[in-house]
């Protein structure tokens, strides 16, 4: 991977979309308007039916790299090289891709960047819950329109999946295994025959070429509606691991804090996000339940301690700073973000984390401002 | 007259292909094979059809087989396929390399590591020349061959002997290619309609790589080519003439290139030489696999035949597009059939969805065709749902393989390697390349039988057999042995055959071997186990002679304690296997009677240490009085512990000890026990004696939560100690009753705490929460009640 993008370049002012002013955050299609238009120019390899990119294209917008007309596109994801790979040949196939990871392993981040760079748009979500009805998978009515009319075409409120089966799109399932199982199978037929039969007008809605599923489930949710085995077979499965190594994690969180501190017009203060290597390695001490240098063994809580939520105790820290402080991220504006990341249940996790403070952090010589900074947080 | 050099990947099935096409064309008068030519007085035998690759040629010296060669040929050798192609038209074969002989003489010159010798072999695997240590288990010739770059990232840097093992994978790796495979095909077959030309065209390139850098040629390599050279002189005469050799080397036997014949035989003068044998061993895929440690090893044995299988069958298949199809959907195929065995659904439906997968990913990759990484990580996406463990049985099943080879029976085999296959046929237990448990029952003859060969050939020094319950060698009808058959148990047999012709008479000559050479008491007292259960009569006679003689002059009384249990087992249990084991039982009573009578002397003026080891040997001794369960030896035996605790002086440690076993044996009461240990713990004696007492006394079972009158000593000794002296004994006392269980630990801290340390009776009764229920019960009882 040739990763040049250092973390300045992030390219994220969100006043540069067009109609995204004052939006919080940009969808990444306009975010990374630039780059998708530059690969697209610059892209002569051949592209599936209806894809806005060639494969290769695509890998190298989540992966990063430097185009041929000196373009650079920046890393959407930090990772193996293979795993990109394998998602994106799936789409190609129109095999519907399942990400599966634990929470903040960048599945959503991945999948809209996918739905961006191949359909043109991330926008056709349904968003996985327990309330997910089978009307978000299918198709609801306007029952206005059905009483005055009976059923017919028009009454049909289409959702966002059959929508990308009409316009040859991908449409993303967030938390698949949040949904209840039976409408959970709504996706079979879909998957597998590519139709949506209606069978109250006698008719189907067939799926145009370049429509496809990109579904995001939680590994630690294993259980709550685990997919059917039927289900499962018409996915493949792509595991996206935890960060390999510190740096690379550090690297992961030190680019989303400069890009989200950009979105909330915080002074992003690049220089002093040294507090990242720390917040980082804390969450990768009590993760794997040893210290970095392998000498110490530690129990580890029960919150998840993801990349995610480093990135938002870093986010956390820089709005202190911000307004609070002198603009410098210390080790007083991480530390009640980190507490609170850590100590989930308030008694298991709190002992936990006072061992992890007392026994680690303490002999940690330059340490030492972010051990006082706990402790004052929590004098117990 | 000519002389077509085909030089070839070694197990490289595209080469291997190559080399069949070749030979067809040029149709040679002989063939000439990159090898050592003592092998070729043995090559007939691979026409046979009992001969099953992967089968390895091996060359060892007479005089110490530990010092040997292999050279693996596996079903898509380039070199198999030659040597069967050119058999089966009666074509001679001829096998060219410096001679086994120069290259296992011993090296007259210092500073010639083992590692060099390694580096300089052809494709050959270099087995370590032993070292003396007699038994030392042969778990494994580790090839030290493996200075291979470990992920070939910096292709300049590559060691020299990596350029002359596979110049062809040197290649392919400048030209971007992960897999030298698919580079042959590639570069060199689909570029060339003309088989032959794809060999000159390499032969050119290698040509220029050694020409660029002279110093990949060393002393060593000149040799060998130059012997090469001396064995393509001699057959030239006779006609056409077409070698097989690894690349490297291909550029070196061209006869247009030649040197003088003198000037070859000048660089053979005067090596060094010894005599060595020939034969072929069976060898297994996971012994060709690079991970095992062999030099010229390959990535995947398995995946390279199952390329070569589908070539061969495909070659009627025009199109290269419909080929390489063929290849991915059948792998998938078996990788499906192997998850289902496993217990997976992998069910038709995902596997065509698993091959469109890798085919699309390897052109999102940009390869020109499917490769075993893209078929793994289809695997992964799609038959094991991103689960990487069920492709830990893929690899090891099919990328791997698990074939075992087969040399026919008239292969030249050492005696002993000849009655062991005889044996292993008539107890029908066949050599295995995957690790299998078998059970045995001894009371049926085929398993005593079996059992007795899996123990000859343990104490032979060839472990194909582990017990995999080592505890209870003797004491139960059912033995469950782990078998597994490396090849290298074939030079272990070779190594081995030096003791004798049958597995019989080596195995005896080596435990009188071992017996003479046996270092104490206890080292004997297991050879006569061994003995026992590998069957040997005159073997046990030299071991029972030679601890007999042993027995007379030791005078450490731990040694002689530690000789009892071994023997007792053998007398106690000798009758299963039907031994006699009336020569060891008088030897055990002369052994006890001295361990008895040395006991007390012996126990004097310990110190820590020392006390622990006789503490251990004396607990294994009461264990084989125990075993014996004859008053004849147990009274005396007793009598001499009884007469141990009366002295006052003996070390805490084996005295706690001591008492415990009389204890435990009903030999002393539970006051007498008490009053022992109160006089030890008392505070006059030496806390750390008595707590070394009380660490020795209380270990293994919890006597204490049975034993009131025991608890409350401990509980009063300790209450009294004084507080500095308390933290100095701490540490010992934890350790005690650290070796307790939680639960029993629990049991002892409750009955300290007074919660029911009277037993069951309550002492105080709370009269107002008792009487709702007593005037229950009353009236239940029809008793009259006030209110």
């Amino acid at each position: 991977m040739t990763d040049t993008a250092g973390p300045t370049d992030t390219p994220t002012d969100p006043g540069a979309g067009t109609d995204a002013a004052g939006v919080l955050r940009p969808p990444a299609e306009q975010a990374f308007a630039d780059e998708l238009a530059a690969l697209e120019r610059l892209d002569d390899r051949p592209r599936p039916p209806k894809w806005r990119l060639s494969p290769w294209a695509v890998t190298t917008y989540l992966l990063g790299g430097t185009l041929s007309d000196g373009t650079v596109v920046t890393p959407k994801y930090v990772g193996a090289r293979r795993l990109v790979e394998v998602a994106v040949a799936s789409l190609a196939t129109d095999r519907a891709l399942l990400l599966l990871g634990v929470p903040g392993t960048a599945k959503t981040w991945v999948g809209e960047h996918l739905a961006a760079a191949v359909s043109g748009s991330s926008r056709l979500v349904v968003q996985g819950t327990a309330g997910t009805a089978e009307e978000s998978i299918r198709y609801g009515w306007n029952y206005a329109r059905l009483l005055a009319d009976g059923p017919s075409r028009d009454a049909l409120v289409p959702s966002p999946v059959m929508r990308a089966m009409q316009a040859g799109r991908l449409v993303r399932v967030e938390e698949l295994t949040r949904i209840p199982a039976d409408v959970q199978d709504a996706l079979i037929t879909i998957l597998s025959e590519k139709t949506l039969p209606v069978p109250e007008l006698d008719t189907e809605v067939q799926a145009v070429q370049g429509f496809n599923v990109i579904a995001t489930a939680n590994n630690r949710d294993k259980g709550v509606n685990d997919l059917s085995s039927a289900l499962k077979r018409r996915f493949t499965t792509v595991v996206l691991p935890l960060p390999a190594t510190l740096s690379e994690e550090a690297d992961i969180v030190r680019r989303r804090v400069a890009s989200l501190g950009a979105a909330l017009r915080l002074p992003a203060d690049l220089e002093h996000l040294a507090e990242v290597e720390r917040v980082v390695t804390v969450f990768r001490e009590l993760r794997s339940g040893v210290t970095a240098d392998q000498r110490t063994s530690l129990k580890s809580p029960s919150a998840t301690l993801s990349t995610a939520e480093a990135i938002s105790v870093m986010t956390n820290g820089l709005a202190l700073a911000a307004h609070f402080g002198d603009g410098r991220v210390g080790a007083d504006d991480v530390a009640a973000g980190l507490v609170s990341a850590v100590v989930k249940d308030p008694v298991q996790d709190r002992i936990v984390w006072q061992e992890y403070l007392e026994t680690v952090v303490k002999d940690r010589r330059e340490w030492s401002d972010l051990y006082r900074a706990c402790r004052d947080l929590d004098p117990a | 007259m000519t002389v077509h050099v085909l030089g070839v990947r070694h197990h490289g099935p595209g080469s291997a292909r190559s080399v069949v096409l070749a030979l067809e064309e040029v149709r040679p008068a002989t063939l000439v094979v990159e090898g050592p030519p003592e092998l070729d007085a043995v090559v007939p035998l691979l026409a046979d059809a009992a001969t099953v690759p992967p089968v390895a040629g091996l060359v060892y010296d007479v005089a110490a087989p530990r010092r040997s060669l292999f050279y693996p040929l596996a079903d898509f050798s380039p070199e198999w396929v030659a040597i069967r192609w050119a058999l089966s038209r009666g074509v001679p074969v001829r096998f060219a390399d410096l001679a086994g002989r120069h290259l296992l003489a011993p090296e007259p010159a210092t500073g010639d590591t083992d590692d060099e010798a390694a580096g300089r072999l052809p494709f050959g695997e270099a087995e370590e020349p032993g070292t003396t240590a007699p038994d030392q288990s042969a778990d494994g010739p580790e090839a030290p061959g493996s200075e291979e770059s470990p992920d070939g990232s910096g292709a300049p840097e590559v060691a020299d002997a990596d350029v002359r093992q596979d110049v062809v994978a040197v290649l392919a790796r400048t030209a971007g290619y992960a897999d030298p495979e698919r580079w042959w095909e590639d570069a060199v077959e689909q570029r060339h309609a003309d088989v032959l030309a794809r060999f000159a065209h390499l032969r050119d390139a290698i040509a220029a790589v050694r020409a660029a850098d002279p110093a990949l040629s060393d002393a060593h390599n000149d040799r060998r080519e130059a012997s090469m050279r001396t064995v393509l002189r001699d057959v030239l005469d006779a006609g056409d003439v077409a070698v097989v050799c690894g690349a490297f080397h291909a550029p070196a036997l061209d006869p247009r290139g030649f040197p003088s014949a003198a000037a070859d035989a000048r660089l053979l003068r005067g090596l060094p030489r010894t005599k060595v044998a020939a034969t072929w061993v069976p060898w297994t895929s996971a012994r060709l696999a690079a991970s095992s440690g062999y030099g010229a090893g390959v990535e995947a044995p398995g995946w390279y035949r199952h390329l070569f299988e589908t070539w061969s069958t495909g070659d009627a298949l025009p199109d290269p597009r419909a080929r390489d199809h063929d290849v991915a959907s059948s792998w998938l195929v078996r990788v499906a059939r192997a998850l289902r065995e496993e217990g997976l659904p992998a069910p038709p439906a995902s596997v065509v969805d698993a091959v469109r997968l890798a085919e699309s990913l390897a052109a999102v990759r940009g390869r020109p065709a499917v490769g075993l990484d893209e078929l793994t990580d289809a695997t992964r996406g799609v038959l094991t749902e991103g689960a990487d463990l069920p492709l830990a049985v893929v690899h090891r099943r099919l990328v791997v393989g698990e074939e075992i080879g087969e040399v026919p029976a008239a292969t030249p085999m050492v005696p002993l390697a000849a009655d062991l296959a005889a044996r292993q046929r008539s107890l029908r237990l066949k050599p295995t390349a995957t690790s299998s448990t078998t059970t045995l029952d001894l009371r049926t003859d085929n398993g005593r039988a079996r059992s007795v060969l899996l123990h000859r050939l343990r104490a032979l020094g060839v472990p194909w057999g582990t017990p995999a319950d080592d505890t209870r060698t003797l004491g139960t009808f059912k033995e469950v042995w782990e078998l597994e058959w490396q090849p290298e148990l074939a030079v272990a047999v070779v190594d081995a055959s030096r003791y004798g012709a049958t597995v019989l008479d080596a195995t005896e000559a080596r435990v009188a071997e071992r017996a003479r050479e046996a270092e104490g008491l206890a080292e004997l007292g297991r050879l006569v186990e061994t003995c026992l259960v590998a069957d040997l009569p005159v073997a046990l006679g030299a071991v029972v002679d030679t601890l007999a003689e042993a027995t007379a002059h030791q005078h450490d009384l731990r040694v002689l304690l530690e000789t009892v249990e071994p023997l007792a087992r053998t007398v106690r249990y000798g009758d299963v296997r039907r031994t006699d084991s009336g020569r060891v039982g008088a030897l055990l009573t002369t052994v006890l009677a001295r361990a008895r009578v040395g006991l007390r002397a012996g126990c004097q003026a310990l110190d820590d240490d020392l006390a622990t080891r006789t503490r251990i040997a004396l607990e294994s001794a009461h264990r084989g009085v125990a075993l014996l369960a004859d008053p004849q030896r147990s009274e005396p035996w007793f009598r001499a512990l009884a007469g141990l605790v009366a002295d006052g002086s003996v070390h805490g440690t084996v005295d706690g000890r001591a008492v415990r076993l009389l204890h435990d044996a009903g030999r002393v009461d539970t006051g007498d026990v008490a009053a022992r240990m109160s006089r030890r713990l008392s505070l006059a004696g030496d806390p750390a004696d008595g707590a070394a007492w009380l660490e020795s006394f209380l270990g293994g079972e919890a006597v204490l939560l049975h034993d009131h009158a025991l608890l409350e000593v401990v509980d009063g000794w300790v209450s009294g100690i004084g507080d500095d002296v308390f933290a100095d004994l701490l540490p010992v006392l934890r350790r005690t009753f650290s070796g307790f269980g939680v639960a029993e630990r629990r049991r002892i801290g409750a009955q300290l705490a007074g919660a029911s340390r009277t037993g069951e009776t309550v002492r105080e009764v709370d009269d107002d929460r008792a009487l709702p229920a007593v005037l229950a019960v009353a009236r239940m009882l029809g008793l009259e009640v006030a209110s």
